[in-house]
């Protein structure tokens, strides 16, 4: 530990009355500053040979690296102190670092000047203080040792270190725990006792207290390893797996809403799901980073795979309109790369954004190359505020899954057969096409002829047509053919279709040029303004081709293209639509020249009523001040939801006209495909059945889908190899350079055969030759159990970062993880089964001059708890915990209005309805997570936004959040429940504060506290008597009914207890 | 630890840091060194229009415009400048002036709108900067910007720099308090704001603003159950004191002792909120200053109106945000609306903080997050048009400490389009604002990830001197 703030910690020392408190805890850490990093004031700090990785980098890495670093755009004089070459370089001026040899050294000589030439030099505002000046010159002196920065060696599993009190370590941790305690002579406290410690061990297992059977059971349990079976039978529980997923959603950013803007409820909540499901089964550490960054990109990947890569989708997301996809797509794939960065390589990648890194060897290159692999994702930059923004991938319900796989079986498999069947087409082709093929589409509702003088093909026969005003017949992509061409405002108006209604299935293709330098483009709408405009509209819009429906009063269903599928403007293209006549979004599908369409949609949506109308039918026309021309070589309109094969036959619709009377041998490849699929389509029994069976099976899939739900995930591109451009200054609309996908070049690289992708980039993560991974890891883990990291700053093993407090340990526990398979159960039992571990948190006034804030672990963990335990607590507690494991989010009490204060009115997270009955008691995790107005009693302790990847939660102590313990209707109603649970449990007032103290506390109340409490309930019952309507009114709170024949009075007066004992010290701290 | 908190410790020895740490409970001192010179002012009221006001009807007359109607641009003045994807599909970009009338007032001679007929009145107290510019072109962004130096969520925020260096003025209330005015036009077009514009970032939570509440609890939580008294209340919290100091003999955590005295500061905060929040201990004078709106919970005077009584109860920075500005259709119609909302009550601020002797040493400021455009965005009729986004300039004003009244800072083309005199910059205009409270910009700074964060960011930043008396 250095004499230095850094991080989080550092400056602010003296506080506002307002958070006081928090000031206090660092004040401790500054004394322990004092004393152990500066050797000062300490009478048993003797004068150990300078350290240089914990005492002598941070202050280089301080005071120089600035403009002595590794970033070459601000480095001076072409010196380095990062590096051993620079810091010992023999310049014209002498040696910088002699070593053994202050005087002599360049760096000292600066360093300690008292005139111009001292360094750092005034103008940047850093100043080395007399203690750190003194450090560097005994480092010198003693010979100057230089290691390269400890966290870029690989770890080795170190001797576990021999102790005085050899009779107190139950595992390796515990020795080099010990080994620390005895260095600053200390010694450990004794075990805690047995009640403490099941509490201790069940809230950080499981994140919930333990019944009271279940203590009383460890209790009198007389066995030896009593204790090693209860830490087994915590982590069999379900809960496990939801405690671990918390803080693992933390640092996935996991949240219900796109986070930016509107700011729209997102499907997510299987991934969730997934996360704890990956903890409750022990799915080994490398498993679980593979499939979160990867599991598309695994051969066969299964369903659960899938959902898993919606750790990459968690980011927050931005529909706002007017934003450049550039500069949203650069934010996106620096969220991934600064997430990346964070939990698994404890390095701040984002600092390279702007340039290379002022403190640690990452280079802006670095940085680009890592967000490349994130930048090939099929996603699009705009969420669209839909909640199922592609890719998404279709969760059945439980006891849809067989059959969902079942049918996509089926599907495979008719497409395989249909394959064969097309294969083997020609040969009867040739004899059909020899007698009078019929050229005839079948089911055509209307068709422009555009041959001769325009006329239009109805099924009632032909009709001439008008051009309308600036509309010209002119050139199309086909000789002999004509296109229609529109002007500005060009428009051509034809008879409208009435039978195209909600429940008649159709499909609409179009051959038609998209003008030069345009976005947009209406190629055919049917609506009547008199009727709020109720229709449909085909158009191009952001260069993709949709569908719009509106049914009644205006309101409409939109189906696009996906951005993958934009158009080239100044192109001839063909697009069409089916639509299946179920009113459902899910029932459209979009193709573009003959391939489907990735869609982007809300599934959910249906037609609001019918959109059903007269007419007229109009061509071209956008009807908008500032909208093109374009033109329209082919139109059609048929009946039937068209399959990929009919879209593809519409679009070779031109030339297989042309076909019409010429020898089959003559045809080109086009011709021959449009003329295979005439006859496959209508001439060909066995194709036609199996079409039918194809199309028979989505009405079943669909109910299966409507029935479970969507996950957002990952998915890869498969046009083009990863890659991104070094961005200058960060400026998305800067590119510089391209850069394949890579990892840091301060780490050992990819090895040859790894996949430069997604895939590759994960296993890279997990290689045994990676530095870091274990190591961050692990510490995470140290951190959820003992409060604080060995290496505190949990997101950040750079330079800048604080060196661990125990390096050998780390080291250890990281190699052991490692070694173990990354078990991670395994690996919480070795800690929680550690002797340092069961220690009594008692302080002693010695501990807590020299280790102050427990970091050196000379007693048992012990601190305030997360704002979602403390409800689970309050819940389970009480009684009132509900519901299994896993399922959508829920919305529990909530102050009116927290929402509504910022939303914005069209979104549909604006309006919080509280939920009913048992999703009020579910645990916290499962809490619905709206990214711009976090919940609120979450947010008061610490909770993080969800915006960006948080490996470290905060803990302060407000005045606010002693209001949300004492006051929130979850704990007023919870304390009620539980004093209801005493009075039903019968005794005296005595044996009813014991129930409830033994549901919070674990333990009876002693004597002293007896008196106190016995105290209050008498003041609260003679303010409850004497005010019987305050006690109606406060066992009225909360939407579950106290009992009718209770005592009101009697119960309102316990409430206030139960209220009193929950927001005791030691109910809030683990 | 920069070097005086160091200082002081080395001052105190090894002696009973716990005495120390109790004695700075009831202290209000802000971080050691700052201010870094006098200060102008103590506290700031900043009046955020989200949306974006548009400058072309507020306060930047462009009468030549009137002849340009319908005309397109010239691409001499847009110099082929980014657009937002809302416009940049269009194919013409018609000149639209301002349908409403501009005229001189006050000694300075300043150019305001009809649309502020208050705010007119006040010329000579405030400083106008016209040549205000951002980098963002859409609102997210750019109020993330205005407000933390930084468009991507994750900076703390004005209030939380300020309130991180300079602390508490008050025992109990929040240093830092937010609040959401409502707006009345159903037409306006609402963006969306949220917590992030509040939050410390990566300074500690403590820092965050505390939103204020027109509607249920005006803090969070703050009032008891129903049918538990303040009595009750204190008879709970005697009983948690005494029981937690048995906690405290038994694990002696330093941090229980801080959990009691939490709790009682919880305790007095429920005192001191409903008195803040009651406005019928208001004479009949302030509606008449501030209108009738200001009795109305949740309307924009209602929020100034508290606003001068958080500062009055020593609040060091309040945060009130007003809605409905994204003007980019039917200006003509919402705009005078969104004007109307809070005209009258934000010179009414200014007016009242001078009456109490208040406004030597708090700083007002009004302003949106960036500009609009001159051409219209849709449909151009001499009665009505749109605005789209435009970073290239705005204008805002500033009040108070420390600030020349009656200047007008700042010139644009006679498109409005591009700055042509003194250009002021988010950050300089961030820069200015520290620079009131006396902290020079470029010192004050937070070691996050290794580097020194500050609010103005790595690129350069100067206080606008011009707007300083």
């Amino acid at each position: 530990m250095a004499g230095r703030g850094r991080g989080h910690e550092s400056g602010r020392q003296f506080g506002l009355y307002w958070t006081a408190i928090w000031v206090f805890k660092k004040m401790r850490f500054t004394t322990v500053l004092v004393f152990a990093g500066l050797g000062f004031a300490c009478p048993l700090a003797a004068a150990p040979k300078v350290d240089f990785q914990r005492e002598v980098r941070p202050i280089l890495s301080d005071g120089c690296f600035l403009c002595h670093g590794p970033d070459k755009s601000t480095r001076m004089v072409n010196l380095r102190l990062d590096i051993k070459d620079g810091a010992f370089a023999t310049r014209k001026m002498g040696q910088v670092v002699a070593p053994g040899n202050s005087k002599k050294s360049l760096l000292y000589q600066r360093i300690s000047a008292t005139d111009g030439r001292k360094m750092p030099p005034e103008y940047s505002h850093k100043k080395l203080s007399a203690q750190q000046i003194d450090t560097l010159r005994r480092w010198i002196d003693e010979g100057a040792e230089w290691k390269e920065h400890w966290a870029y060696r690989a770890p080795v599993r170190p001797a576990e270190p021999v102790m005085k009190r050899g009779d107190w370590a139950r595992n390796a941790i515990d020795r080099f725990v010990l080994a620390k305690i005895e260095e600053r002579g200390l010694q450990p406290a004794r075990e805690a006792g047995r009640r403490s410690l099941i509490r201790r061990v069940s809230l950080d297992l499981t994140g919930l207290p333990p019944t009271v059977e279940e203590v009383e059971r460890f209790v009198n349990d007389s066995s030896p390893d009593a204790y090693e079976q209860l830490v087994d039978r915590l982590m069999a529980s379900p809960r496990w797996g939801e405690h671990r997923g918390r803080y693992w959603l933390d640092a996935a950013r996991y949240g219900d809403t796109h986070g930016i803007h509107i700011d729209n409820y997102r499907d997510i909540w299987p991934y969730r799901d997934w996360v704890i499901q990956a903890f409750n089964r022990n799915m080994p550490f490398d498993k679980f980073t593979i499939e979160q960054l990867a599991g598309d990109l695994l051969p066969e990947p299964t369903t659960e795979q899938r959902i898993a890569t919606g750790f990459q989708r968690c980011n927050p997301t931005t529909n706002e309109a007017g934003v450049i996809i550039d500069e949203v797509e650069a934010m996106y794939a620096k969220d991934r790369a600064d997430t990346v960065g964070a939990v698994w390589l404890g390095m701040t990648v984002g600092c390279a954004t702007c340039h290379d890194h002022k403190f640690d060897a990452i280079k802006q290159t670095d940085f680009y190359a890592l967000t490349a692999f994130f930048r090939n994702s099929t996603q699009h930059a705009m969420d669209g505020n839909i909640s199922d923004t592609p890719p998404v991938v279709v969760v059945p319900a439980k006891e849809d899954r067989a059959r969902w796989d079942t049918l996509a079986a089926r599907e495979k498999e008719l497409i395989r057969e249909m394959a064969a069947v097309r294969s083997e087409a020609d040969g009867k082709l040739a004899s059909w096409a020899a007698g009078e093929r019929k050229q005839a589409w079948g089911g055509e509702l209307l068709a422009l002829d555009l041959k001769g003088a325009i006329r239009v093909k109805r099924a009632e026969g032909m009709a001439a047509a008008d051009f309308g005003e600036g509309v010209a017949l002119g050139g199309s992509p086909w000789p002999g053919r004509m296109a229609l061409h529109f002007d500005k405002k060009g428009v051509m108006e034809l008879p409208g279709l009435a039978e195209l209604e909600v429940k008649k299935a159709f499909s609409v293709g179009a051959w038609f040029y998209l003008p030069q330098g345009e976005e947009s483009f209406t190629i055919v709408t049917m609506q009547d303004a008199k009727q709020k405009g109720r229709g449909w509209s085909f158009q191009v819009s952001g260069r993709v081709p949709g569908v719009r429906f509106y049914g009644d009063e205006g309101k409409s269903i939109e189906i696009r293209a996906g951005h993958l599928d934009q158009l080239t403007p100044g192109t001839w293209n063909h697009a069409a639509f089916s639509y299946d006549g179920t009113g459902e979004a899910l029932g459209v599908r979009v193709f573009i020249n003959g391939a489907e369409a990735r869609t982007q949609r809300k599934a959910t949506a249906k037609v609001e009523g019918d959109f059903a109308n007269s007419g007229p039918l109009k061509l071209g026309n956008p009807g908008k001040a500032f909208d093109p021309g374009g033109a329209i070589a082919d139109l059609r309109v048929v009946e039937g939801a068209a399959g990929a094969e009919q879209a593809r036959l519409m679009m070779l619709w031109p030339v297989v006209e042309e076909a019409r009377g010429r020898g089959l041998a003559e045809l080109s490849a086009d011709e021959r495909e449009g003329l295979r699929l005439l006859y496959l389509l209508n001439e060909d029994a066995g194709y036609k059945r199996l079409i039918g069976e194809l199309a028979a099976l989505e009405p079943e899939r669909r109910a299966i889908r409507r029935r479970g739900t969507v996950s957002l995930v990952m998915e890869e591109r498969q046009d083009q190899k990863p890659f991104a451009h070094l961005l200058n200054r960060g400026m998305y609309d800067q590119p510089r350079e391209k850069l394949d996908a890579n990892t840091p070049s301060a780490l050992p690289p990819m090895a040859a055969g790894l996949p430069r992708n997604r895939l590759g980039l994960a296993q890279w993560l997990m290689d045994e030759g990676n530095p870091v991974t274990a190591r961050v890891t692990v510490n995470r883990f140290w951190q959820e159990v003992f409060g604080t990291g060995l290496v505190k700053t949990t997101d950040d093993f750079g330079a800048q970062g604080e060196p661990p407090a125990n390096q050998e340990l780390l080291d250890w526990l990281a190699v052991e993880f490692r070694e173990s398979g990354w078990d991670v159960k395994k690996f919480f039992k070795l800690m929680v089964t550690s002797a340092a571990y069961r220690q009594e948190a008692r302080a002693t006034e010695e501990k807590l001059e020299k280790d102050p804030d427990n970091r050196l672990l000379s007693r048992g963990p012990r601190y305030r708890m997360d704002g979602e335990m403390l409800r689970d607590q309050a819940l389970a507690a009480s009684g009132l915990l509900a519901g299994g494991i896993g399922g959508p989010s829920v919305k529990p009490y909530q102050p009116a209005g927290v929402w509504e204060a910022v939303a914005m009115k069209e979104s549909d997270t604006r309006i919080y309805k509280q939920d009913e009955g048992e999703a009020l008691y579910r645990r916290s995790m499962y809490t619905l997570w709206k990214r711009s107005a976090p919940p609120a009693s979450m947010d008061i302790f610490n909770a993080p936004s969800r915006e960006t990847c948080t490996v470290r939660r905060e803990r302060t102590n407000t005045p606010l959040q002693a209001l949300v313990t004492m006051n929130d209707p979850q704990f007023v109603e919870a304390a009620r429940v539980l004093a209801e649970g005493s009075m039903m449990a019968g005794g005296d007032v005595e044996t009813r504060t014991g129930y409830m103290a033994a549901r919070l506390l674990g333990r009876g109340l002693e004597e002293r506290e007896k008196a106190v409490v016995r105290e209050s309930y008498r003041a609260f019952l003679r303010h409850y008597d004497s005010a019987p309507d305050d006690a109606r009114k406060l066992v009225g709170v909360g939407e579950r009914k106290a009992a009718a024949d209770v005592a009101v009075a009697e119960l309102a007066a316990l409430t206030m207890v139960a209220n009193q004992l929950m927001n005791l010290d030691e109910v809030l701290v683990k | 630890m920069n070097e005086l908190t160091r200082r002081r410790f080395f001052s105190k020895g090894a002696q009973g840091f716990g005495a120390l740490a109790l004695s700075q409970l009831a202290s209000a001192e802000g971080l050691g060194g700052l201010p870094h010179f006098a200060p102008k002012v103590k506290r700031a009221i900043y009046l955020h229009m989200v949306g974006a006001p548009p400058q072309l009807e507020t306060f930047d007359y462009k009468p030549k415009m009137k002849e340009w109607f319908d005309k397109d641009l010239p691409d001499s003045i847009r110099q082929g400048q980014r657009l937002t994807t809302m416009t940049s599909g269009q194919s013409r970009f018609p000149i639209a002036p301002s349908v409403f009338d501009f005229k001189q007032h006050g000694q300075s001679g300043a150019w305001v709108s009809e649309l502020l007929p208050h705010t007119a009145k006040m010329v000579d107290d405030i400083a106008i900067i016209r040549s205000m510019h951002t980098e963002a072109i859409n609102h997210e962004p750019a109020i993330t910007f205005m407000q933390t130096g930084f468009m991507i969520a994750g900076k703390p925020c004005i209030g939380s720099w300020i309130a991180y260096g300079l602390g508490s003025m008050n025992k109990d209330l929040p240093t830092f308090v937010v609040l959401n005015a409502s707006h009345t036009h159903p037409r306006a077009n609402v963006q969306a704001i949220s917590a992030r514009l509040w939050s410390s970032g990566f300074l500690s939570g403590q820092y965050s603003g505390v939103a204020l509440r027109a509607a249920g609890d005006a803090v969070l939580y703050i009032n008891n159950p129903d049918g538990v008294t303040r009595e009750v209340r204190r008879t709970m919290l005697d009983g948690v004191s005494a029981l937690n100091g048995m906690e405290h003999e038994r694990w002696l955590d330093p941090e229980t002792r801080v959990r009691i005295e939490q709790y009682e500061m919880a305790f007095r905060m429920q005192a001191s909120v409903p008195e803040l929040t009651a406005l019928d201990k208001e004479p009949e004078s302030t509606y008449a200053l501030y209108g009738e709106d200001a009795r109305k919970s949740g309307t924009f005077a209602y929020s100034a109106l508290m606003a001068r009584r958080l500062v009055e109860r020593g609040v060091r920075f309040v945060q009130i945000y007003h809605r409905g500005w994204d003007v980019h259709g039917n200006l003509p119609e919402v705009l005078p609306s969104q004007c109307k909302d809070v005209d009258q009550a934000s010179w009414a601020l200014v007016q009242d903080l001078k009456q109490r002797g208040m406004l030597d040493d708090t700083l007002v400021v009004w302003g949106g997050e960036f500009g609009r455009t001159i051409y219209s965005q849709g449909k151009l009729t001499p009665k009505d048009y749109g605005r789209d986004h435009h970073p290239r300039c705005f204008s805002l004003w500033l009040a108070g400490g420390g600030i020349k009244g009656g200047t007008v800072y700042g010139e644009t083309d006679e498109f409005s389009y591009n700055i042509v005199k003194e250009p002021v910059h988010v950050r300089d205009f961030q820069a200015t604002l520290l620079q009131q409270f006396g902290i020079d910009h470029s010192r004050f700074t937070y070691k996050y990830q290794g580097l020194d964060q500050k609010l103005t960011g790595v690129e350069k930043a100067a206080v606008v001197k011009g707007i300083l008396a």
